[in-house]
Parts: C-alpha cells; structure tokens; sequence
C-alpha cells in the first residue's frame, strides 16, 4: 500500500501542491438481521478504495478512487492537486498545514476474528437473541435482532513523512422488539458495541441483551407521556453522555472557530460551567468502540480534556484546525470510510464523576424526573441550541422514584446548560453510539456518571 | 453455483461539491463511486453482499458471499418471489439536465460567490459569517434479475445553501435557506442568499414563552420534516406488518383532517423522487395515501405486496448499490389548499410558527415531541418575537385530524413536496 499511496502524493505534489495525504483502506463488514425469528438481511460488503486530499495556500481539494493501481493512483493525486489548484484562486485565508510526522504500524490482534466465526454462528448467536426477547412475555408481538461487524485495515500516509497503518475491529449487537397490550404499542432499542472481536459476543452483557430489552419494553408498557414543564432532571450515565455530546461535545470540534460557527468561539481558556465539571474526550480507552491509535490523518491520538474544573480547556483538532489556531494537534479528525474527507469529530466522550451518591442524588431532588437512555439528539452550534430524548424515564416525588414515563425530549442552550448543572454522581458507565456530522457516521461512546440539571424544559404530549 | 433467483444492482456516480466558510470559498472535492451489489435466493432463503468497485475479482467475491449468507439464513415464509416485469413502464421525464452534469468548477464557483455576495450585501454593518455550499450529482443505475428485469437510468441534481451566522452583543443566532432540483435553472443564488440573510436578523434576540395549549403554523419546511418523515414512515407496509406503526390497525380508516390529501407519485416531470422503476426495476406509479382524511394505500415493495397479497405500490428504495431494497416515498405530495403563511399568521390571535424542526415521532406510539428549531411568537396577528429552549408536543395521530387549514405555498424539501399547514392545538413548553 505504501507504494500506492506514494504514487498518488507524488503526482500530487508534481502538480505543484504543498500538502498530500492519501487513506487506502480495505474494511469487510457483516450484518446478520433477523425479525420474528426469519432472516432479515444477511449481507456482507467489502468497501476497498483511496481517498486523497491536495492542499494549498488554504484551498483543499478531495478526491477518491477504487482503481487501486499506481497508474489509477497517480492520475487521482494529479487531478486533485489540480482541483485545489483551482480553488486557490478563489480562497481569502492563507495558511499552512504542518504537523508532527509518524511511522507505525498497529495491528489490532484479538482473541476470535470475525473471519475465524462461521456464518452459521453468526445466525445463530442473532437467532438465540430473537428468541429470548419474544419468549420472555407473551406481550412481545414483534421482534428484532441485529448482529454487525466491521473490521478495517487502514493506511495513512502525507508528504509531511507521515507513513501509518493501523487496524480496528467493533462488533455490534441489537435487541429492539415491540410490545402490545390493547391499543397500547411500545418500542425499545438496546445495543451493546465494544472494540473487540467476535469474544465480545461471549459477555453475559451480550448473551443477555434480548432478555434485557425485553424486560424494558415490558415496563414501558405501563409508562404514561410526561406532562410539559419545567423540572430538576436527573440524568443516567447513558443520557448525561448523550448531553454532554449533543450539548457541548460538537460545540468544541475545532472547525466551528475557523468559520465563526460556535458560541464557545469566546470562551476558550474562560469558564463554561461550574468548578466540579470536567469533560473527557479519550479515543486512548481500552476496549471502547470509539477508541483507536492515529486518527485519519495519522496523527497519533491522545486523551482531550476539553473542561477542566468548569474551564474550557482543549478542543478536537485536524492537522488545519491545530495550524489555523496554533494549538497542539491531538488526533480527532476521523473519516466514515476512504469516500469521506477528515472532519473533527468526537471519540468516547464523558463527563468526569464527582462525589454524589446516586441514591442520595434522587432523594435530594424533591420535584423532578429521573431520566434515562436515549433515542436521538441534535444539535446546532451556531445557535447553541441543542435537543435530545430520553427513551424513557421516572418521575421523582419528594425524593422517590415513581411513575414511568417514556420518549422525554429536552432542549437548550449549550451555554446555559453547563451552569445549570448542580450535582454529578459517583458511579460512571459508558453506552455504544454512532455520530453524525456532514453526512459521515463514525462509532463513538458516550457516557459518565448521574447528575442533575436544575430547571430544564421537558416536553409533554 | 446454487441461486435460484439473483438480481444484480449496478451503480455509478459522480459528485461535485464546491464548500464556502467565513465568507470565502475553501475546498472543492470530486467523488467518483461505482459499486454493485448482488441478491441471491435459495428457496426462501435470501443473501446479499455488494462491493465498493466493478473489478472482476471483488464480483465474484461478492457473488460467493451472497450465496453463503443465503444458505445460512433462517427461512422466511413469506417470501415468494423477486419482481418480474411490471408491465407498462412510464418513461420518466426531466430527470436529467445536461447543464448539471457537465457544470464546470468555474461556474459552479461563480453561482457560490453570487450566493455569498446576496447574503452579504443583506446582512451589511452587521458582524457575520457566511457557510455556503454548492453540490452537483450524476448517477447511473441499472438493475438485472434473472425474472426478466432490466432497466437503466440517468439522473441528475443539483443543490445550494447558504448558511449565515451573525453576531450582536452576547446574541449570536443563525439561519439557512437553500434549494435542490434536477435542473439548474431552478437555482437561484440571490434568492437563497436574501432570504437566509433576512431569516437570520429575524432570529436575533429570542424568548421563550409561557407554555400552553395553543395553534402551530408549520412553515413548508417544517410541514416537510413532519409528514415527510414522521408521517412517511407510518405507512411503510413493512413497518406496519411488522406491527411497529402508530397507524398499524388503521387501513381504510379515516385518521386524519378532510383538509388533508397526500399522495405519492414516482411518475411528476423532474421530480426528486421521480424514476420510470423502484430500486428492484418495479413499475413506478402514482398511489393515493389520504384522500379526505381516509387512509387508502400503504407504501409497498414486492416482499411485502406479495405478503398482503396486494399490489405492488413500486416503492422499493435502497442507499445504492450498498443495501437491500427496503421500503420508501417516491415524491411524497402534500396537496396544496388555500392561503400563505402570512395569512395564517394574520388570522392568529395566539400562537407559534414553526420554521423547522429536526425531530421525528416515536413512529410506533406516535408521540411527536419537536424542538422548534427556528420560530416565532405570534399575538394579534403579529409576529412578536423569534422562540428558544421551545417544544411542541402532540401525538401524531392528533396532529393528523387537528390540521385546520393547508396552504398554498409548496415547495420541494429531501423528503416531501408540502405547503405549510396549521394545527389546531398542541402542547408547548418553552423555558
């Protein structure tokens, strides 16, 4: 690959360019889905193909190919490089693109790969799930199960010298059945990724996941619409992690300063939230579906505080976003697949625990709502305005958890949220997701421990 | 080697797209995507697998894979058949403008500038920052079963925005206006840049309100996101076999305002939605979903006709070569009634406007809670002020029979082609 990649940044600098860089990557993927017990899809893809970027005096240019041959390579590094050529007439800001260079390469070995499990197995494992979740109340009139894997060989390299190769391997399993009772219709999803091989479907999290959906969609059964207002929310880890991604996280991705399109553009090095707030980006994690070594440009990844003690610290840079704010570059700009260009973007991110006990948490808010996992958010940094739902949740009466409710939605503003927090818990949990941005999903993992907003609109039916 | 039935899907595009932040142009990028992918039936048992290239070797490793996954699948009893030919087939009109598929990367860049001039030349003496982007497409696709199946065609679109962010004090707000078409004539970048100019100063000091029962106008995009998406999905007959829908029981039935008809039709000149075949090469047709409140059609594809046993709808719709054909709108059409959003806010003693949201219902119970993404206050007939940290809450159903009036202002969206529209009641919080 390393002579593929060089044809293509040669031809491209030739073309009169000062920065290439080249992705080539070869991911095979598998989804095994089975609803009321049938096949649903059974498919499998293989996505092989380079994507190249060509930049000058500030104007970027992007290109991909399947033709993975050095005549197919050299002629993409030379029409791009000329793309940019182009563009560089029309740009107003000048600037560079340097960065540190790196040579490595990563293998990612793990106990069972996804090849070495037959597909017979595969069906099976998403088989015995199904049946689980239908078998577990006669309530359940509909089913459905989903096994993924992706496993990726990726190769980064740029005319700096960067030359990487790196591996990743995340499987992902789902339970989503229905339930019915009367007129009465429910739905939960409940997924489990990791990084990992096919062992992570031997973990009793994954074993059980079936049962677990089921028995929360059965709950829900009973569950009442909440009623509009304003309440102290309190958030599970799971939706404490979706708040802090949808309500912070994307604010803080280093491409909004450039094009003045965050309200944090201000406040860098300048408070955010209270002194016991701090929020984690760390792609450096062991075993977590947003993990990985060097980003998609091959810049070596690192650990991102982004708030420190309520002060906003560090944000989630590309090699431009670090040269255009001379800031140190720290490995966050991630592509979907070879077809995409590097955008900053977020890893597993979470807010750090504090010192509450959970329980006390809950008996301390006297009229609230205890909110948990999540359906959907989004976000518009611009505007500051955020908004996400939780899928279900519990009413909170002088302390005691009561009453059901279900698809809760809150919305707000980024820079008022963060103040409102007024308590975080001591326990700490992550959840599988998957973000998007620009039309590009990447996995991510999202979480933190409980805590509490004062006095946020919640929607009601 | 062991199929009884296969059908294949051949794929080609090509993509441009010129990018503009803070004011200024600052990439360009060129996708050039070709892939195939393949469906294999062994009696009741189905495979798929597709590839990112059209070289022989990654062919037929695909083939091999999709022959595996169907012999490892669980039978499906209700599959009967691939689609054979659908008999008459309309040749779709105006699905392909040649000035879009050869737009040079000069003028493309030229109607960007103009796009961000218009905005600027609005939003003078006022502290801004312009993102605008310019995107043009050609695609090819083709689909072939062994049924007797294959057809072709070419399409092409286009699509402008611009997206403004200003500053006043400590208020920073933001708006966006843009267009997509199959024809480039339809682009106009002075019009996309004045109203996302305009909309955006409209946007600056927002409120919230005190909450309540009160009316929503929803703006054509709102309407769109609405019913293109939260209402859309509901008449999908896999998602309502599968008992997953807010409407599952309610064939036939009236379920919603007599104001309201929607249709969808594959067959319009120049749709977005518009193709002479579905994404397994079926017939592609016009299908009443409400006519005077009544729900008379499901959208379906062949799995799931067969399934009923009902006619095919030619719904099929998959992301490319890259998925298996599920179900989806064709041009989902809203039918236009009287009036505009400014009448509708002139007759309002009390209410809100919703521009657009980005939420969707939970499409099995139907419960709608949707943050007003851009909106207003309005008292008297008069707009008051811009809303924020403002949701609208109301079950789909109810907003379905509580629409009160439809306009006359349509206008084409990724999802639907609506006009906006107004509901009685729904429950708002804001605060």
């Amino acid at each position: 690959m390393e002579d593929l990649a060089t044809a293509a940044i040669e031809a491209a600098l030739k073309a009169g360019v000062s920065f290439a860089d080249v992705r080539i990557e070869n991911t095979s993927t598998t989804i095994i889905e089975i609803n009321d017990g049938v096949s649903k899809q059974s498919m499998a893809s293989r996505l092989k193909g380079a994507g190249i970027r060509a930049f000058i005096d500030g104007a970027w240019a992007f290109g991909q190919t399947t033709d993975l041959s050095s005549s197919g390579m050299r002629k993409i590094g030379d029409s791009v490089a000329k793309l940019a050529l182009t563009t560089k007439e029309q740009v107003s800001e000048k600037f560079e693109i340097d960065g540190p260079i790196f040579e490595d390469r990563f293998e990612y070995n793990v106990k069972k790969p996804f090849s070495s499990i037959s597909i017979d197995d595969k069906v099976s494992l998403v088989k015995m799930i199904d049946d689980q979740a239908r078998d577990f109340d006669k309530r359940i009139v509909s089913t459905r199960s989903v096994y993924g894997d992706m496993y990726t060989e990726l190769y980064i390299a740029n005319s700096l010298g960067t030359k990487v190769y790196a591996e990743n391997s995340i499987p992902r399993i789902i339970s989503a059945p229905t339930a019915k009772d009367g007129a009465n219709r429910q739905r939960i999803f409940k997924s489990l990724g990791v990084r990992g091989g096919y062992e992570v479907m031997d973990t009793d999290a994954a074993k059980n996941i079936g049962h677990d959906a089921a028995e929360l969609v059965i709950e829900l059964l009973s569950s009442i619409p909440a009623t509009g207002g304003s309440y102290d929310v309190v958030m599970d880890p799971i939706l404490n992690g979706v708040m802090t991604h949808e309500a912070f996280g994307h604010a803080a991705e280093a491409d909004n300063w450039p094009s003045h399109s965050t309200v944090l553009e201000d406040k860098v090095g300048k408070e955010v939230g209270p002194e016991y707030l701090s929020i984690t980006d760390d792609p450096t994690l062991d075993g977590q579906r947003g993990s990985y070594e060097y980003d998609w440009e091959g810049t070596k990844t690192k650990k991102r505080t982004l708030v420190k003690d309520g002060i906003l610290t560090e944000l989630l840079h590309s090699l431009e976003t670090a040269n255009r704010l001379d800031m140190d570059p720290n490995g966050a700009a991630r592509s979907q697949s070879f077809m995409d260009a590097p955008l900053p973007r977020m890893s597993n991110t979470f807010m750090e625990p504090c010192d509450w006990d959970v329980d006390e948490l809950i008996q301390d808010t006297k009229n609230g709502i205890l909110l948990c996992s999540f359906n959907y958010g989004y976000t518009q940094s611009a505007k500051g305005q955020f908004m996400f739902q939780a899928s279900h949740g519990y009413i909170i009466e002088n302390g005691e958890k009561g009453r059901m409710v279900r698809d809760v939605s809150l919305a707000g503003n980024i820079l008022e949220v963060l103040a409102k927090v007024d308590a975080i818990g001591n326990d700490f949990e992550l959840d599988a997701g998957s973000c998007g941005k620009g039309g590009q999903a990447v996995p991510t993992m999202t979480g933190g421990p409980h805590a509490r907003i004062l006095n946020m609109p919640v929607g009601g039916m | 080697m062991g199929a009884e039935q296969v059908e294949v899907y051949l794929a080609k595009s090509r993509a441009y797209e010129i990018e503009a932040e803070n004011n200024a142009i600052k990439g360009a990028s060129e996708q050039r995507d070709a892939g195939i992918g393949i469906r294999t039936v062994i009696g009741k048992k189905i495979g798929f697998a597709y590839v990112t290239t059209l070289n022989e070797d990654d062919i037929t490793e695909a083939i091999s894979h999709s022959l595996s996954l169907a012999k490892a699948s669980l039978e499906d009893p209700d599959f009967v058949t691939l689609p054979s030919s659908g008999g008459t087939y309309h040749k779709a009109k105006k699905l392909f403008d040649n000035k879009v598929d050869t737009l040079s990367s000069e003028e493309a860049a030229r109607l960007l500038i103009r796009t961000i001039d218009a905005t600027k030349e609005n939003l003078e003496g006022m502290d801004f920052a312009i993102e605008a982007a310019i995107s043009s497409s050609s695609s090819f696709n083709a689909i072939v079963n062994n049924l007797g199946i294959a057809m072709a065609e070419s399409r092409t679109s286009v699509s402008l925005y611009a997206y403004p962010v200003i500053k006043e004090g400590d208020d920073q707000t933001a708006s966006y206006e843009y267009q997509i078409s199959r024809d480039l004539n339809d682009i106009d970048p002075e019009y996309i840049g004045e109203t996302a100019a305009t909309l955006a100063i409209g946007f600056l000091r927002p409120k919230t309100i005190e909450g309540g029962t009160m009316p929503v106008i929803f703006e054509p995009l709102g309407a769109n996101s609405i019913l293109g998406r939260g209402f859309a999905g509901a008449v999908n007959a896999e998602e309502v076999q599968m008992g997953r829908s807010y409407i599952a029981d309610a064939y036939g039935e009236c379920i919603a305002s007599e104001s309201l008809e929607i249709i969808d039709d594959g067959t319009i000149p120049g749709g977005l939605g518009t193709r002479t075949f579905d994404a397994e090469g079926y017939v592609s047709q016009r299908t009443p979903i409400i006519e005077s409140g009544v729900l008379k059609n499901l959208l379906h594809n062949s799995y799931t006709a067969n399934k009923d046993d009902v006619e095919n709808t030619g719904n099929a719709a998959r992301p490319s070569y890259s998925g298996l054909p599920r179900i989806s709108t064709s041009n989902f059409i809203l039918t236009p009634g009287k009036g505009t959003v400014d009448d509708f806010i002139s007759e309002m003693k009390k209410g809100i406007v919703c521009r657009n949201t980005g939420d969707r219902p939970n499409m099995t119970t139907g419960d709608l809670s949707a943050m007003v993404m851009e909106g207003y206050y309005i008292e008297n007939g008069e707009i008051k002020f811009p809303l924020k940290n403002t949701l609208i809450g109301i079950n789909m159903k109810d907003l379905l029979t509580g629409v009160s009036q439809v306009g006359s202002d349509s206008r084409t969206t990724f999802s639907m082609i609506a006009p906006s529209f107004v509901i009685e009641n729904a429950n708002i919080t804001s605060g």
